[in-house]
């Protein structure tokens, strides 16, 4: 029954899978992991979810299917193997370890399941996301939150050390590698970032996988659909002695070793226990037909196994809240507190039901929607509010910009298909070879919260690039051909002519012109011999190279304004290729 | 030699090098290297070759690269690497060429030789998609990054009337010997971008340049530091859009190739080859008032050749 294997085999799995995505998140394409990255990716619970309903039903986002039945059939290994923040927790856990002594290492099984809590949270999430915002996904999906500590914590920390070995070997005459260049997030972004490394930290060497088993959406959702897993983590009845090894070794405190009892919505299939048990006496067994032999409390239970995961594995979001009630109105009794479960059930409607009222709003305040409420006196970052103190144009770029839309990265399609299936997890921000795509913090509402834009001012988007329309997991970004992107508008420029250098100097400038790919911005005879930008905006793709280029200051004189819907530029005409001149003459 | 000398010393050189420019060097009989032959001439112009042919052709009679490096110096090359598009596009620096001219650059004793550009486009794809940092690696030279703000160096600029100080690449600071290698290239606000144009690409803030009279800014930078040589590639020229463009169609194959220490000379023959008066563009105007070469061609000894 027992097999000492399946540890080994979970732990080199996780692994892999753990460094293949720390690498494309870190931007190091390390062969042969960079190989397996979409495959990966794909697997990831809530990212393959909104893929699906990204992309209309692609067969590249059924990962989410391939999940559901793996914990269907063998419980919630998907937490320990295919999660990376899993593995980070593993890792946590691991080093955590190492400083504390061989008692304080061990785990105790906990029969207080947190069912409210770890519920409540899932169902808003859920809640929120059937009303249109992925508020509390961006903030809680272990993907998105790997993905959040990598980009802003550990990219800077791996490039610090990258640059240093380069500059050591520069200092040496040696030029074999290049540095890379250091772009930290914004400081509200990164606060987040460590907010959520320190809970992630504290919670996993305090209390093991205790984040999975009360915060984690995705554990909550697999905990109920992995609840009566087809084959599932069973003590032998014969075998085991009730010596608690196994309990000590349980990250998740699921494993009730008295009883003889394992709590599936709660065990993500680490296997230690199977490992720790000298006597063989915990291993996986198949569940049909083995249900009479259960405990009392459990006979209950096992009986709805049967039919309960259908229920729950269809579709983790709508119904499984239900599932998960009922759940846990029959799991009471037995796990200690049974002291009141009907006005838990109650309380919990109740708290539902207010949350769901109030929390409905949130996917409605957009940022663009707060912007339009003010329009009078809105102006794009809110940089400057005040339009009674315009500057009378003395100097250049003195004219504050109207409001500004952000832009969202090509193949997005509009704010909406963006907001609504981005989950934040800047894989496209570490991607982007130019660094143009930065995590916001509120450009686009709480509706898209910390959801990445396009920032003109670090820099802008490559013409030939189609990067970010590759990696992103979820299908925000759809993938584009470089021709399709060529021709996708997701912004348009637009030229104050009274801020531009060429009007208040006098002097030549011309630098958003040299940076068009398109031409969109051509520059144009002006007075006494001096040339001036003239905008042509079907042909514009929004890359925000004018802007980024434009010298003016405070202001830009010439800028991106952000399309809601992404629409079609116009193709440059091509009128074949170069002309020949056979002149042998010189013209001096 | 500290950095001191080396810019005390090359202020006098400068200064004396002006003075001569603006006396004697003005009067053609007088020029040191009047006579003609190979190595005696201002600039050299070829037309009707392959790159590399033209450009062997054309250092033949600028008297070798002998004679701009002496052994193992240190020699930096400024292609045109800036923009992230394909060589047959001709927004870059033909990559042939910079090949062969690190080749000639080792063949002539340079201890080493290597290119660099402060590119508009992403450093990393401009490098590689321009073909440049291929061609200069396998050719036995190095491609340096120049996208860091740590590798760049305050220097005052004497004479300068805007641009009195820039931030400018270290290891040219460092380098003895100084070769530009612009291509001729049409450009949407200063008219045409050829060799004075291209030292945009080895400061850091340009957007200085663009904000404080840019044909003033070009001309004055020149003051710095003029090329030992500069070694334009005309053979694809951007003919309009410049300076990215936005297909083949813009350009027109000349087949030429401009070489000349002078820097405002080779950027007046350059643009007579785009059909512009140099007088009409500033900063080939105010970079004769300054000294820094001359605008008039006619007083030059031109080595012409057609292939």
């Amino acid at each position: 029954m027992g097999n000492k294997h399946w540890k080994k085999i979970r732990i080199a799995l996780s692994l892999v899978i753990f460094f293949t995505l720390l690498m494309m998140f870190l931007g190091i394409g390390l062969w042969p992991l960079n190989r397996m990255e979409d495959l990966f990716l794909r697997l990831q619970l809530i990212p393959s979810i909104l893929r699906f309903m990204a992309l209309f039903f692609s067969a590249s986002a059924l990962g989410f299917l391939l999940v559901i039945l793996l914990t269907a059939l063998f419980g919630r290994v998907y937490c320990s193997s295919i999660c990376p923040l899993g593995t980070l927790q593993d890792i946590v856990i691991a080093l955590a370890g190492r400083f504390k002594g061989r008692k304080g290492r061990r785990f105790h099984f906990t029969s207080n399941r947190k069912n409210i809590l770890r519920y409540s949270i899932m169902g808003l999430c859920i809640l929120l996301w059937l009303g249109g915002s992925l508020f509390l996904v961006n903030l809680l999906d272990p993907f998105s939150n790997f993905g959040k500590i990598s980009v802003s914590l550990l990219q800077p920390a791996y490039i610090w050390v990258h640059n240093q070995l380069v500059f050591t070997l520069e200092g040496m005459d040696l030029f074999w590698l290049f540095p890379l260049s250091m772009h930290f997030l914004p400081w509200n972004v990164m606060a987040v970032s460590v907010v959520i490394m320190l809970t992630v930290v504290v919670m996993a060497s305090w209390r093991g996988r205790l984040f999975c088993n009360t915060i984690c959406p995705a554990g909550s959702a697999l905990g109920l659909i992995g609840n009566r897993p087809l084959y599932r983590i069973r003590f032998s009845e014969t075998a085991c002695t009730g010596c608690r090894r196994c309990e000590w070794v349980c990250k998740a405190e699921c494993l009730d070793s008295r009883n003889r009892h394992v709590d599936h919505s709660r065990c993500i299939n680490c296997f230690n226990c199977f490992a720790s048990c000298p006597q063989g006496g915990i291993g996986y067994a198949y569940s049909l037909g083995t249900k009479a032999k259960r405990h009392t409390p459990q006979a209950q239970n096992t009986l709805q196994a049967v039919d309960s995961p259908q229920d729950g594995g269809n579709l983790p979001a709508g119904s499984s809240a239900t599932t998960g009630q009922s759940t846990q109105a029959e799991n009471r009794p037995q796990t200690g507190n049974s002291q009141q479960p009907a006005r838990v059930e109650n309380e919990k409607r109740l708290f539902l039901l207010g949350a769901a009222g109030s929390l409905l709003a949130i996917p409605f305040l957009t940022r663009s929607s707060m912007a339009q409420r003010g329009q009078g006196g809105g102006r794009g970052h809110g940089r400057r509010t005040d339009d009674e103190h315009i500057v009378p144009a003395s100097k250049p770029g003195m004219i504050p910009i109207e409001q500004q839309y952000p832009s969202t990265p090509p193949g997005s399609i509009s704010h909406d298909h963006f907001t609504n299936h981005c989950v934040a997890c800047y894989l496209c921000v570490s991607a982007c070879p130019t660094k143009v795509i930065v995590p916001s913090f509120y450009a686009f509402g709480l509706k898209g919260f910390m959801q990445p834009r396009m920032d003109f001012h670090r820099s802008f988007c490559n013409y030939d690039c189609v990067r970010c329309t590759e990696v992103c997991p979820t299908g925000a970004i759809t993938r584009q051909s470089e021709e399709e992107k060529q021709l996708i508008q997701i912004g348009v420029v637009r030229f104050l002519v009274e801020s531009c250098i060429v009007t208040v100097d006098g002097t030549d400038c011309g630098a958003c012109s040299e940076h068009c790919p398109t031409k969109a911005v051509q520059m144009v005879p002006y007075r006494d011999g001096l040339f001036i930008p003239e905008i042509i905006p079907s042909l514009c793709v929004g890359c925000g190279a004018c802007e980024f280029a434009c010298p003016t200051e405070p202001y830009k004189a010439i800028y991106v304004h952000g399309r809601k819907v992404h629409r079609k530029a116009r193709m440059i005409e091509d009128r074949g290729g170069p002309r020949e001149d056979d002149t042998d003459d010189f013209p001096f | 030699m500290n950095r001191r000398q080396f810019l005390q010393k090359g202020v006098l050189y400068s200064a004396l090098s002006s003075l001569y420019a603006s006396t004697l060097g003005r009067i053609p009989a007088l020029a040191l290297n009047s006579s003609q032959g190979p190595g005696k001439y201002d600039l050299v112009a070829v037309r009707g070759g392959e790159v590399v042919e033209m450009y062997r052709r054309a250092m033949q009679e600028m008297g070798g690269m002998e004679r701009y490096i002496k052994p193992g110096q240190r020699v930096a090359l400024k292609p045109n690497a800036s923009w992230d598009v394909p060589p047959e596009r001709a927004a870059n620096t033909n990559p042939e060429l910079m090949a062969a001219i690190v080749e000639d650059c080792l063949k002539a004793g340079a201890g080493s030789v290597f290119a660099f550009d402060h590119t508009c486009d992403n450093w990393e794809r401009s490098y590689a998609n321009s073909g440049v940092a291929e061609a200069v690696r396998a050719a036995g030279g190095q491609m340096l990054h120049a996208n860091m703000e740590r590798d760049y160096t305050e220097v005052a600029i004497p004479g300068a009337k805007r641009l009195t100080k820039a931030k400018i690449y270290q290891r040219l600071l460092d380098a003895d010997v100084f070769i530009n290698i612009p291509v001729l290239k049409h450009h949407a606000s200063t008219t045409v971008t050829i060799a004075m144009k291209n030292l945009m690409g080895v400061v850091w803030d340009r957007r200085f340049w663009h904000r404080n009279d840019l044909h003033q800014c070009i001309a004055d930078f020149c003051l710095w530091r003029r090329p030992d040589l500069n070694i334009v590639d005309a053979y694809l020229v951007m003919t309009q859009n410049g300076p990215r463009g936005t297909s083949t169609a813009d350009l027109t194959r000349m087949r030429s190739m401009l070489v000349s220490s002078d820097i405002v000379a080779v950027d007046a023959a350059g643009a007579m080859l785009l059909g512009h008066e140099p007088g009409n563009i500033a900063h080939l105007r105010i970079g004769d008032e300054m000294k820094v070469g001359r605008i008039r061609l006619e007083d030059l000894h031109i080595r012409r050749l057609v292939l």
